[in-house]
């Protein structure tokens, strides 16, 4: 449905993207992830036809957004970050005229206005000035906007920036719920968004992809050597002692102490399940086993690594601009 | 079409939805109240004179003597007016991020810039409809030829069609307001009277440079007369305009 191919952008001497590529299939539910100035914007820009790559080249609905920009921008609907609000119109004027610049055809305009304006609860400042309004409805009225043509792809630039925790599940729930019937790319530097609503997700960083994947896989994949979690009853020194003689374990970190609980955080060797040894272990010293868990990294730390890692290979002077080894092409 | 209306009625729309059309529209009325009183009272006179025999011409024509004059005042009141409605039409939407919609909407450069320079074009008829008002007290009380207040509207159109298509595309350079409203009133002066050096110039250069003059053109149509030489100038003038405001839309694209 979107296909992106070694998308380079170049503002004069700065490269914003650089030979990005990747596919969304119809349907799916995109997250472009990375942080302030890694070219989320950029690439977005590109893909709804405004602004030209440098090099390479996008395909929107099937329509290259170059070669064919008009076709391509009738098939998709667009939510810059900052909303394209005009102060002094209405809501409902602003709406309908953006439906008409859309070609959403003159008999159907009042209700296809309605009905967006129900979907993104904004009917209640329908009449209202955009000028005059809170950071959170110029957002939700910036994404009314966007579904107006009924779009086959939704290119949304950080839809629930601004928004309160309410609104942002709202949104959330109704971006997941438009995945399916459209085929959507959000950008966004909130990671625990990408796991609610995104089905894969692109890590972006200084311009390059570092990542592609799903969110469950990154967190699993990306941990590097598995973590436990133990909490036992029982005299510190000696558990560490004894964990450590388990085979496959790496290393051993005590994590917290309260009373006579202590708690350590067990490394082992990549793909090796030690659970049941480490139980085994533990029940065989007669303490008590309190808490065992997997520990996996969050999204946050995985995006930390990954973008810190990025940072690090840069960081040495002539070093190719190859991506980390974590990165996981696709 | 239905693309370039949607765009002028949105231009429309923002000048009434502002005090931006009051502000233009009335303060255009008083001073053209203001120029028109003055040349009332200078006619008058002169046809006292003309009526009492002093040597001066027998009868004064009100067309030749009033509304001609008048119309060439109106030039002036452009000067300063067009560059306010047109200096926020490019520079503000780039400020405000609305260039975002307008670009990744199924329109054409030539759809948003026709369109922007339509709704300017209405809204600055809306400004000389007022005036019609203090012509149509001539037509009342005395016996003007309605032609050459004809003609003299058609000229004042294309004349504002002029500075506002240049507005258009200085706007379309900045994404500043006021660098947009300063440089397009200067460039206006420049073509108002970039011929005053012509009598100091050869032959040639002085047919050149009073071909360029805006307002050079605008004398015959405010006699009266409707020269293709004018209409070619004026038309050429627009329509150069807005394709330079075309390729300046397009090349911000490029360079982002």
């Amino acid at each position: 449905m979107i296909e992106v191919q070694h998308l380079t952008k170049r503002y004069g001497p700065t490269t914003a993207v650089d030979d990005v590529s990747f596919r969304v299939e119809r349907g799916e539910v995109l997250g472009l992830l990375g942080p302030n100035g890694a070219g989320k914007t950029t690439t977005m820009r590109v893909l709804t036809g405004y602004m030209p790559p440098s090099e390479g080249k996008a395909i929107v609905a099937g329509y290259d957004v170059f070669d064919q920009p008009l076709e391509a921008k009738r098939r998709t609907g667009y939510l810059p970050e900052a909303p394209p609000l005009y102060p002094e119109m209405t809501v409902r004027d602003y709406l309908a005229f953006v439906a008409r610049i859309k070609g959403v055809p003159r008999t159907e305009r009042k209700a296809r206005v309605g009905s967006v304006m129900e979907r993104t609860r904004v009917a209640d400042v329908a009449n209202r000035h955009c000028g005059k309004l809170s950071k959170g409805y110029r957002q939700r009225v910036g994404l009314a906007q966007a579904l107006l043509h009924n779009p086959e792809v939704l290119i949304l630039d950080e839809p629930t920036a601004g928004l309160d925790p309410k609104q942002i599940i709202e949104t959330r729930q109704l971006i997941k719920d438009l995945g399916g019937d459209h085929t959507i790319i959000l950008s966004t530097h909130i990671l625990p968004e990408v796991g609610q609503t995104c089905q894969r997700v692109v890590i972006i960083n200084k311009g390059r992809v570092v990542a592609v994947d799903t969110p469950e896989n990154l967190t699993s994949r990306l941990s590097g050597s598995e973590t436990l979690y133990v909490q036992v009853d029982a005299p510190g020194a000696e558990v560490k002692e004894a964990l450590e003689a388990i085979p496959g374990v790496t290393r051993v970190a005590p994590a917290d102490a309260r009373g006579s609980l202590v708690g350590f955080e067990v490394n082992s060797e990549t793909g090796r399940d030690i659970r049941r040894e480490l139980a085994a272990a533990i029940v065989r010293h007669g303490w008590g086993l309190l808490e065992l868990r997997p520990l996996r990294m969050s999204l946050e730390e995985i995006f930390l690594h990954l973008t810190t890692e990025d940072t690090a290979a840069e960081g040495a002077p002539d070093s190719p601009s190859a991506p980390p080894e974590e990165a996981v092409h696709e | 079409m239905n693309n370039v209306l949607a765009i002028a009625h949105k231009e429309l729309k923002g000048y009434f939805a502002s005090p931006v059309a009051y502000v233009v529209i009335g303060f255009s009325a008083i001073l053209f109240g203001w120029f028109f009183i003055n040349l009332l009272y200078f006619f008058d006179r002169a046809s006292m004179q003309a009526g009492a025999g002093f040597g001066g011409p027998q009868s004064v024509n009100v067309n030749e003597m009033l509304i001609s004059p008048l119309f060439l005042n109106v030039s002036v009141i452009l000067l300063f007016t067009l560059p306010l409605i047109t200096m926020r039409t490019y520079a503000e939407e780039k400020r405000s991020g609305t260039i975002e919609l307008l670009l990744t909407s199924p329109l054409t450069d030539l759809q948003i810039v026709t369109g922007k320079f339509l709704g300017g074009l209405v809204l600055y008829a809306a400004m000389l409809a007022v005036t019609v008002v203090h012509i149509g007290f001539l037509f009342a009380f005395g016996n003007p030829e309605w032609r050459p207040v004809a003609t003299g509207y058609l000229g004042l159109l294309l004349m504002g069609g002029c500075f506002l298509s240049l507005g258009l595309f200085v706007s379309s350079l900045t994404r500043n307001q006021i660098v947009a409203g300063m440089v397009t009133f200067a460039v206006f002066l420049l073509f108002w009277v970039i011929n005053w050096i012509a009598t100091f110039t050869g032959p040639t250069m002085q047919n050149v440079l009073n071909y360029l003059s805006i307002t050079e053109h605008l004398n015959d149509f405010a006699r009266g007369v409707i020269d293709t030489k004018h209409l070619v100038y004026y038309v050429s003038f627009i329509a150069f305009s807005l394709f330079l405001t075309v390729r300046a839309v397009d090349s911000e694209r490029w360079r982002g």
